[in-house]
């Protein structure tokens, strides 16, 4: 079987993965997003501190030593400040020392945590500060801060982090929303494998169950239970169908064995023109009969095991062989082509008779025919059996009917066909895993067997 | 001294005309009507030959054939069956069957194969190298046919033809058994396939001689030999 081409977008694997997918991005987004945050809050809670003890030893030399040691401190510190911003201010607001060559404009003398753009003493470019105010017990205001720009690059690595984060993110995404979609279909792969095999006519195969009791092992016991039931329905229809053909085998036995005795017990011969009709009806209900069995046999797949390599050329021979004086006596001519050596697994007696099915038929409905061709050759890796007629051939559209069982095309003509010819030649096509097909041979009908080498 | 039979068949009707029948024809007939006693009555090696049911009461025909085999008992067995595809046919004749008849048949069918069985069973293996039947004559070596000192150009198809019929001269031999021991088929070619056949290598042997060799034998078959 062909399996389709792949729709992706419509695809289930693709779009359980593509759901999968979209879930890990999400969680290990927020999670990312959680971490970042986090990370700046810590950043500016280590700012905070960093500032709070300038800040509180400031305060502390203050209240211990004097507004002078104070002074010398603070001096002490500017030789290599950092990023440290301090500014000792007396009550108006003017500069006594520091980083700062005025109080910022903006800034009220009492303020909690502010985070402003400043130029420092000697610096060109304004950099953003956090600081924070404190008056002093003698009445001047202390700024102590922070240039915020040096944890940049603490956010920085953070962000570096945080990209390599998503990078990793999106290919784990990617990587499992991959091994999710083969598993899910691995997991129906057994399915759709045994699916194939009863398609093509064994109903014995069932799924391996893994015990898991999950949903898929629940959807392979269940599946199973369906092939189990249909076994069960067609063994049952197969075994009425077969047991109905093989049960009307005896009344017909004894229907062929009263002719033959009334028969021999007369001599009129009006009578013993009446019973050769009778047994011919009998011959042909007979062979209806077996015919019908070995048909739902052969679909029941019985016969597969006596396939050998055969020379197809060879059973060509034959059959045009058996029925070539038939043909000559109609004004026939039969006749027989294929490659040397040409061979292909048969159930040789299966394909004979289909053959000769296709001959038989072909003398029998096509009237007019001054040649019927039986051709054999390779195409691919098929091997291709024609059996053509140049008679008035059947039109396209009763092909159909013409493969059904029964499906007699001329009801008017009763003579000799069993409306089960053309069915048994399908279903060997069938066992053998190939087809039969008609075809228009331009004039005439080509009925055409493609099987498997 | 008639020739004996062992008939083993449960269908009562079924059992009935064919020993009637085989009765009139001048055969001896012992009757079984299930797979154990048919075993039991064969199992002596007294009959000519044995008519077994495949499908049968307390043991199957197949198994009666098995064992009567493995006690090296040959006496030429005749299966008759419902079962008539062509794997049942190889099983039956793998498990050691002479021939093998699918039911429903005609009586002419059966007593022509009965002969046969019966015959072979009389028969000396040896190989011949001529086969003649009245005035006509067959050179297995050299291929050759003649009908009164006069050759007969045959096909390779009629002279196999022909040989079966010489083989088996004055019994009755039927279209399915030609089919299947001439051309080796088992499946009914339809139609009057065989009598083409036939009436052309009748044509051959038979025509410009004022006694004809070929008959057809109405509702049976065929049979190579002088008139009776």
């Amino acid at each position: 079987m062909q399996p389709a081409p792949v729709r992706w977008l419509r695809s289930t694997s693709v779009r359980f993965a593509a759901l999968l997918f979209l879930m890990q991005i999400a969680i290990s987004g927020s999670v990312l997003l959680f971490v970042l945050r986090a990370g700046d809050a810590q950043l500016e809670r280590f700012r905070r501190e960093w500032v709070t003890e300038i800040q509180f030893s400031l305060v502390d030399v203050q209240r211990r030593n004097g507004h002078d040691a104070l002074v010398n401190e603070i001096a002490d510190r500017l030789v290599d400040p950092g990023v440290a911003i301090i500014l000792l201010a007396d009550r108006r607001g003017q500069p006594i020392i520091g980083n700062l060559d005025a109080w910022p404009a903006t800034l009220p003398q009492r303020s909690d945590w502010r985070v402003i753009d400043l130029y420092r003493s000697g610096s060109q470019t304004p950099k953003t500060v956090l600081l924070v105010t404190t008056l002093l017990p003698d009445g001047n205001w202390l700024l102590t801060g922070r240039v915020k720009g040096t944890g940049a690059r603490v956010s920085a690595i953070y962000r570096q982090a945080i990209i390599i984060g998503a990078l990793i993110s999106v290919l784990v995404a990617l990587a499992s929303a991959w091994f999710l979609g083969r598993a899910l279909s691995r997991q129906l792969d057994s399915v759709i494998e045994t699916t194939e095999a009863v398609g093509d006519g064994s109903i014995s195969p069932r799924v391996r169950l893994t015990g898991a009791g999950d949903a898929f092992d629940r959807l392979r016991a269940s599946f199973n239970a369906m092939l189990d039931r249909i076994d069960q329905l067609v063994g049952e229809l197969r075994l009425t169908s077969d047991g109905l053909a093989h049960d009307l085998k005896s009344p017909l036995t004894r229907l062929r064995a009263t002719i033959d005795n009334a028969r021999r017990a007369t001599h009129d011969p009006v009578a013993l023109a009446a019973f050769e009709r009778i047994d011919g009806e009998c011959d042909q209900l007979a062979g209806m009969l077996s015919t019908a069995l070995l048909i739902s046999r052969t679909i029941g797949g019985i016969g597969r095991e006596q396939m050998e390599p055969t020379d197809v050329g060879v059973i060509l021979a034959g059959i045009a062989e058996l029925y070539g004086p038939l043909g000559e006596e109609a004004l026939v001519d039969i006749s027989w082509e294929a490659p040397a050596g040409l061979e292909a697994r048969l159930n040789r007696p299966l394909i004979e008779q289909a053959i000769g099915n296709l001959v038989d038929n072909a003398l029998r409905y096509a009237t007019g025919a001054t040649r019927i061709r039986l051709s054999a050759r390779l195409e691919a890796d098929r091997v291709l059996i024609a059996v053509a007629d140049d008679g008035p051939g059947i039109p396209p559209e009763r092909h159909a009917d013409a493969l059904r069982r029964f499906g007699r095309l001329d009801p008017a003509r009763g003579g000799g066909g069993s409306g089960l010819g053309l069915p048994l030649v399908a279903a060997v096509a069938r066992l053998h895993d190939g087809n039969l097909a008609l075809e228009d041979n331009r004039p005439g009908l080509r009925a055409l067997l493609s099987l498997p080498r | 001294m008639p020739a004996k039979l062992l008939l083993v068949e449960d269908d009562l009707s079924t059992a009935n005309y064919i020993a009637k029948g085989l009765g009139e024809e001048g055969f001896t007939v012992d009757r079984a009507d299930n797979g154990r006693d048919g075993l039991f009555l064969a199992s002596d090696g007294s009959y000519d030959a044995v008519i077994l049911d495949r499908m049968l009461p307390a043991m199957d025909g197949m198994a009666v054939l098995g064992a009567l085999r493995a006690a090296a008992i040959n006496t030429p067995v005749l299966i008759l069956s419902a079962m008539g595809a062509p794997e049942d046919r190889i099983a039956g004749l793998n498990a050691g069957s002479d021939d093998y008849l699918v039911k429903p048949f005609a009586f002419g069918e059966l007593l022509a194969r009965v002969r046969l069985l019966v015959r072979k069973r009389g028969a000396s293996p040896r190989t011949e190298t001529t086969l003649a039947c009245d005035d006509l004559h067959m050179d297995l070596l050299s291929r050759k046919v003649t009908r009164g000192g006069r050759p007969v150009e045959l096909q390779p198809r009629e002279f196999r033809l022909l040989e079966h019929l010489l083989r088996h001269a004055d019994q009755v031999i039927t279209r399915t058994m030609l089919l299947e021991s001439v051309w080796d088929y088992h499946f009914d070619p339809g139609t009057n396939v065989i009598d083409v056949h036939v009436s052309r290598l009748r044509r051959k042997i038979d025509d410009g001689h004022p006694r004809p060799l070929l008959h057809t034998v109405r509702g049976a078959g065929y049979r190579l030999g002088p008139d009776r």
